[in-house]
């Protein structure tokens, strides 16, 4: 049962710029725009805008999980995003980034790691995700995830087989046909939803004015089933117990919203084939 | 060092043995959910800091220390419209500095300070959950430091260092609109994914999920929240955050009688 929120005439499910409470701006994705990348995509959420490159390189596993390989991310905010991230300004907002990155995919069912392994305890992939903030115009953390999920999902890591000789050394051989690769599997990566507390109301998708005006928002990590796997309260105030429980649940809708539209547009994108038109850093 | 041939150089990296010991299949007790380990906590036991807490809950012993509020040249900070009750205005109010630090032996492996992105993150969860309590606009252009020491980690490290630091902040005279209390809680694995209350260390390291809320009691405002893991669909984290919330009202009397006391002790210590 969910309780009725109490409605003001201005706050009637209508922003500032005529979006509903719960309404995305124009996402426009694209994957495949660095060339010397496993994987990348590129994300323009209104005005913000993040570049994210994944970088396949062989490792050796943790000692803790020596089946596994494993994700290392790294969050660069740029100076010309806006002024406040000149010098090291920006440093402490891509820490938190990327250690909330981290906190979402610390789970067995996001990514499957074991199929990053080559030689269990001698090598595996380590794939590393690089975020660029090219440009901030509200809502980072949503449009981070969405770009992190579609370069994941385009990301091509190379087969290598491990050959054993009679002596015993190994040796790694990389396939030879470059188009000879392991695609990782995306379904269970998570989106984050920002849900930022505006008076009485929650919004989805804030834009740098709307975030300026709440005092905490929650964050939540949700995967196109619906599990939630990361929840923060972001922020300087307080929130109310109850409006916890309901911006989780309008965390999953949104969330699930979001995911089966991404997903058709990744596989769109990708059906089109190596003949699309690709628009880059110029349209 | 160069040249050095008297000494038996070691491997450069180490290892602690048990991570070759064969699985111990040490299961954790059954318990009831929602017991809370009894929790012990003074405050103002540092003569060097103008608060300072100690809570021991458990196994979890953590030490918070407050200094300040201390001037710090604001930059350009314009005025803008003042606050209620003779605040400053937002651009000048002041801030609250928080640092989380464990001790090297506190955990199972040996962890050189600086911790790197772990410590980071936890100061950044301290700094969240404690601003909604504290009136900053009573500090105009001050700095106040909260810095959280992790003596040894057995379990629920964030939640005691958020009551700790909250204490910490009362015992320093710093205005406040509520105290501060952190629960944790964990996820158990399957088979039977119950959420359990205050979790001990092995608990939490064979938890599916974690989970830390911090709650200002009187107000019944949540000021901080943090999880990750399979907590499974939103009911269950709704639950969970349900469950921490009634831990966060239990233990409330404890640190009210902790306050009283240091408040007794420093008035006794006080020269006439």
């Amino acid at each position: 049962s969910h309780s009725i929120p109490v409605r003001s005439s201005e706050t009637e499910d209508l922003r500032v710029d005529g979006r509903g409470c719960e309404d995305y701006r124009c996402v426009e994705v694209e994957t495949d725009v660095v060339s010397n990348t496993s994987g990348s995509a590129r994300v323009k959420l209104g005005h913000t805008d993040i570049l994210v490159g994944v970088k396949a390189e062989m490792g050796t596993p943790k000692l803790e999980k020596p089946n596994e390989g494993y994700l290392e991310f790294f969050v660069d905010c740029s100076a010309n995003a806006t002024p406040e991230f000149e010098g090291r300004g920006g440093d402490d907002l891509g820490t938190e980034i990327a250690n909330t990155l981290y906190r979402i995919f610390n789970n067995k069912s996001s990514i499957d790691l074991k199929s990053l392994c080559i030689s269990p305890r001698e090598h595996c992939w380590v794939l590393y995700v690089d975020v660029l903030l090219l440009e901030c115009g509200g809502n980072l953390f949503d449009a981070i995830s969405i770009a992190v999920k579609a370069a994941l999902f385009n990301t091509r890591i190379p087969r290598v087989r491990v050959l054993e000789d009679e002596e015993g050394s190994k040796d790694i051989e990389l396939s030879d046909d470059p188009y000879d690769c392991i695609r990782l599997s995306v379904e269970n990566v998570p989106c984050i939803v920002t849900l930022c507390k505006i008076g009485y109301r929650h919004v989805v998708d804030a834009t740098l004015q709307e975030e300026a005006c709440s005092l905490a928002s929650l964050l939540v990590s949700v995967t196109s089933k619906g599990v939630v796997t990361c929840m923060r309260k972001v922020g300087k105030g307080s929130l109310d117990p109850e409006s916890i429980f309901e911006m989780m649940e309008t965390g999953k809708r949104v969330g699930k919203v979001l995911h089966t539209s991404l997903q058709s547009v990744l596989h769109k994108e990708e059906s089109l084939g190596p003949k699309r038109q690709k628009v880059g850093f110029l349209g | 060092m160069p040249g050095d041939h008297r000494r038996i150089r070691g491997p450069e990296e180490s290892q602690p043995p048990q991570l070759y010991a064969a699985d111990e299949g040490e299961a954790p007790a059954a318990r009831d959910p929602t017991r809370l380990r009894p929790v012990y906590a003074r405050a103002g036991l540092l003569s060097q800091a103008k608060g300072s807490a100690y809570l021991e809950a458990g196994g979890t012993k953590v030490l918070c220390a407050v200094s300040g509020p201390r001037q710090v040249e604001g930059g350009e900070r314009g005025g803008g419209p003042a606050g209620a009750g003779g605040e400053a205005p937002a651009a000048l109010r002041g801030r609250l500095l928080c640092d989380f630090r464990r001790a090297p032996f506190a955990g199972r492996r040996r962890r050189a300070p600086p911790g790197g992105g772990e410590e980071r993150e936890l100061a950044l969860a301290l700094q969240e959950a404690l601003e909604p309590a504290v009136r900053l606009g009573r500090y105009p252009r001050a700095q106040l430091e909260v810095s959280a020491l992790l003596l040894e980690d057995g379990g629920s490290a964030l939640a005691a260092a958020l009551t700790a630091a909250a204490l910490a902040l009362a015992d320093a005279g710093v205005e406040m609109y509520d105290l501060v209390v952190g629960c944790g809680l964990s996820r158990a694995p399957e088979p039977a994914p119950t959420w359990l209350l205050d979790p001990t260390r092995l608990e939490e390291e064979r938890a599916a999920a974690g989970l830390t809320v911090a709650l200002m009691p009187v107000l019944n405002q949540v000021a901080g929240l943090l999880g990750s893991g399979e907590g499974g669909p939103t009911e269950s984290w709704a639950e969970a955050v349900r469950l921490g919330l009634e831990g966060c009202q239990r233990l409330y009397p404890v640190l009210q009688q902790c306050l009283v006391r240091a408040a007794r002790r420093r008035g006794a210590a006080a020269p006439p």
